[in-house]
């Protein structure tokens, strides 16, 4: 079998067993891996009515057969679960070399159910897995609770064993159950929207830990190397990897802010002046990298280390990158760079997403400066740019202590109880990115129709070459979306495959890989297959198409460029695109066309 | 003819344990690489595997180099009996790198983005 591993590791925490599955071909086939597979498999074993809290959830780690590859930028992994933020379904992606260790440890999928009694974490040395007792890491911070790990492997290995494994594991956010906790990896990348972090913190997991020695085999080896090399040759000649390595997303604070795209105080605004120094680039890399540092097999490695001159803060950290500075930064009107990197760093040791956290706080900012939240509550004035009491109540969040227990459960849960539910800057309870829609209105569309709620990972400017013309946004959009979930199925990187861009190179990667002839029309059926069963998924969970909106400030109140989102023409232009009713729900001719005939959440 | 690393380049893509993998076996595993990336906080270090020593040495220690330290096992390019690396996993045969072949044609160095890797004559 080429790219793919054949096994899935199925845990059962509640029983304290390991078992080894073999992973169905078919589906294989039809759903190719991470994303797509992690999805149809969770359709299939849980009533996504399920507390997604609850045991009877399930956490699903999943790689896809470019895994571990070296397909160029192949380093990501994905978690798919029930979202306890959304109540939707999860996907969350993150690099690193997890998803590479996973699969040379032998496992296509490891999907983790049920309960531990006690805190536990998980220990993955190829067939070697073992559920141990993490009493003494409970409460930890995330890195912390990475070294502690390291230090034991490498006392009982060797120092090379402990270069080689990859841990992810969760903060005190996720062990206190914070309904915007992420799972954290390799000393700083985030699995980071939707809430996983919770998930793992309900099931008493604190960490996993995985290593292999195993081999992914290539179909047409020859082939492969000689496409990789050619794109590697190409990538030198056209300076996209040099441009993309020693910027990353860096260049685009400075660009959104300068255009008047950028989130500020709360989605307000698109402008924020502090931000003005970020139009270099060179500003934020000369101040505060430690080095790049690139996710298995990714020649671009667009991520950064980073560490602040403070004694408090002490160590490195990843990013931050271009949406948490929006979020965590502009749109909590903070402009500081080593605030942004202080912010930052707190929420990757708690272990929350900084998307979420900022919008989470940025909302309640909102709320307190309009009036409607009282200092009485908040236990600390929160006015815009207020940075001691968001540090403060980053951490009462994490521990879910007076006021940090309400924004725990996210911003929408803090609108809504003072309130003003319409101040809150989300869709489907998850917080919008850094884009400002009323920039670039399609990336309003996109937000709104995303399965896990706004989401940056799902979303393609319209900026790029092929991209422009607005009378094709709403059809692009609906390829684009699923041209991603072939991309998060592969699992490839979106941010270096999404619209335009390579977009010919996940069929010639996976053909190479794995044998299967895969067609360009094929793939982008398997796509649309993959985003209609995570959209069924949703309806049986209860949303329905109401859930596809915009807060109003983004449809009504032309605050940025003088526009304003309309959702409202765009949305039955896209329902037909994607052949849904005119409320949202995939027709059954539709779900005939992609497999899915049958399905319960149709009507 | 050397093949000249300059640590401070490397991102820890792993795609130099990739290609060489790749070139020997055809398939993608890390441990039978002729060349391994050892991952740091701080840094990445490429090690490239050089020829097998029956014994194991003692001299094990730190190597301070640009005013970093270094473990000297890690830096060490000799496959040795106590050291995990450069060795088949199923039949523990020594691995050495082979310059991919006469003429020498580095695949470490093709798939290496960064110029991390560079071959010099010497
Ligand atoms: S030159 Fe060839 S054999 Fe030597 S480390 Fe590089 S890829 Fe491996
Ligand atoms: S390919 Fe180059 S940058 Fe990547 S790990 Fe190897 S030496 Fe480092």
């Amino acid at each position: 079998m080429f790219g793919w591993k054949g096994k899935i590791l199925r845990v059962d925490l509640s029983q304290g067993s390991c078992l080894v599955e073999d992973t169905p071909l078919g589906l294989a086939r039809d759903y190719i891996g991470g994303r797509g597979l992690g999805v149809k498999v969770l359709f299939d074993e849980i009533d996504p009515r399920v507390e997604a809290l609850g045991a009877e959830n399930k956490l699903i780690f999943a790689t896809g057969p470019l895994t571990g590859t070296g397909a160029p930028a192949g380093g990501r992994f994905i978690v798919v679960s029930k979202s306890p933020l959304t109540g939707a379904i999860a996907n969350s992606c993150c690099g690193g070399y997890f998803g590479a260790q996973l699969k040379f440890a032998g496992y296509d999928l490891l999907i983790i159910e049920g309960k531990a009694p006690e805190p536990v974490y998980l220990s993955i040395r190829s067939e070697e897995v073992a559920i141990k007792p993490a009493g003494h890491l409970w409460g930890k911070w995330t890195t912390e609770t990475e070294a502690l790990l390291k230090a034991e492997i490498k006392q009982k290995f060797d120092i090379w064993e402990a270069s080689d494994t990859s841990i992810v594991s969760i903060g005190p956010a996720g062990e206190n159950r914070v309904r915007f906790a992420c799972v954290m990896a390799d000393g700083g990348r985030a699995v980071g929207r939707s809430g996983v972090g919770a998930v793992m913190g309900s099931k008493n997991l604190k960490a996993i830990t995985a290593s292999g020695r195993g081999e992914v085999a290539i179909a047409d080896s020859e082939g492969f190397k000689k496409a990789v090399m050619d794109f590697l040759e190409e990538g030198r000649e056209n300076k996209e990897l040099e441009k993309r390595h020693m910027w990353g997303t860096w260049s685009l604070p400075g660009r959104a802010n300068k255009t008047g795209t950028q989130a500020a105080l709360n989605f307000q605004t698109g402008y924020f002046k502090p931000f003005e120094v970020f139009e270099d680039p060179a500003f934020i890399r000369d101040n505060i990298r430690v080095r790049d540092e690139a996710c298995f097999g990714c020649p671009f490695a667009c991520s950064k280390r980073s560490r602040i001159k403070d004694p408090d803060y002490p160590g490195t950290t990843k990013g931050p990158e271009h949406e948490t500075m929006a979020l965590v930064g502009s749109n909590c009107g903070i402009g500081d760079l080593d605030d942004i990197c202080r912010a930052n760093y707190l929420c990757n040791e708690l272990g929350m997403d900084t998307i979420t956290t900022g919008a989470t706080i940025s909302c309640a900012m909102e709320l307190f400066e309009s009036g409607y939240l009282p200092e009485k509550d908040t236990g600390c004035p929160l006015n815009f740019g207020n940075t001691a009491s968001m540090f403060q109540l980053m951490k009462e969040t994490s521990r879910r202590q007076g006021f940090g227990d309400l924004l725990a459960d996210g911003g929408y849960a803090v609108a809504e109880k003072y309130g003003h539910p319409e101040l809150f800057m989300g869709v489907k309870k998850q917080g919008m990115p850094a884009w400002h829609p009323q920039g670039i209105e399609v990336i309003g569309l996109q937000y709104a129709t995303s399965n896990v709620g706004a989401c940056h990972t799902k979303a393609t400017l319209p900026m790029y070459e092929g991209r422009k013309d607005p009378a094709h946004h709403v059809e692009w959009t609906k390829q684009d979306q699923d041209a991603l979930a072939v991309v998060d199925s592969c699992v490839l990187c979106w941010i270096i495959y999404h619209g335009p861009l390579w977009s010919e190179k996940p069929l010639v990667w996976l053909r190479a890989v794995t044998g299967v002839d895969y067609t360009a029309d094929s793939l982008a059926l398997i796509g649309e297959r993959i985003w209609n069963l995570e959209r069924l998924f949703n309806l049986k969970a209860g949303l329905s198409g109401k859930d596809d909106n915009l807060p109003p400030r983004i449809t009504d109140e032309p605050r940025v460029n003088n526009q304003v989102v309309h959702l409202d023409r765009m949305l039955p232009e896209y329902y037909r695109w994607r052949g849904w009713d005119e409320s949202g729900i995939p027709t059954p001719e539709k779900l005939l066309q992609l497999g899915l005939a049958g399905k319960a959440g149709a009507k | 003819m050397k093949i000249k690393v300059d640590y401070t380049r490397c991102t820890g893509c792993k795609l130099c344990e990739v290609a060489c993998s790749l070139q020997h076996t055809g398939t993608v595993n890390p441990w039978r690489s002729r060349i391994r990336v050892f991952i740091t906080e701080e840094y990445c270090l490429p090690v490239i595997a050089g020829p097998y020593t029956e014994a194991a040495c003692n001299s094990k220690g730190v190597r301070v180099i640009d005013g970093r330290e270094f473990d000297e096992c890690v830096l060490c390019r000799a496959s040795c009996p106590v050291k995990p690396i450069f060795k088949e996993p199923d039949t523990q045969i020594p691995l050495k790198c082979d310059f991919c072949g006469e003429p020498p044609d580095p695949q470490c160095i093709r798939w290496c983005a960064t110029e991390a890797l560079t071959l010099v004559d010497e």
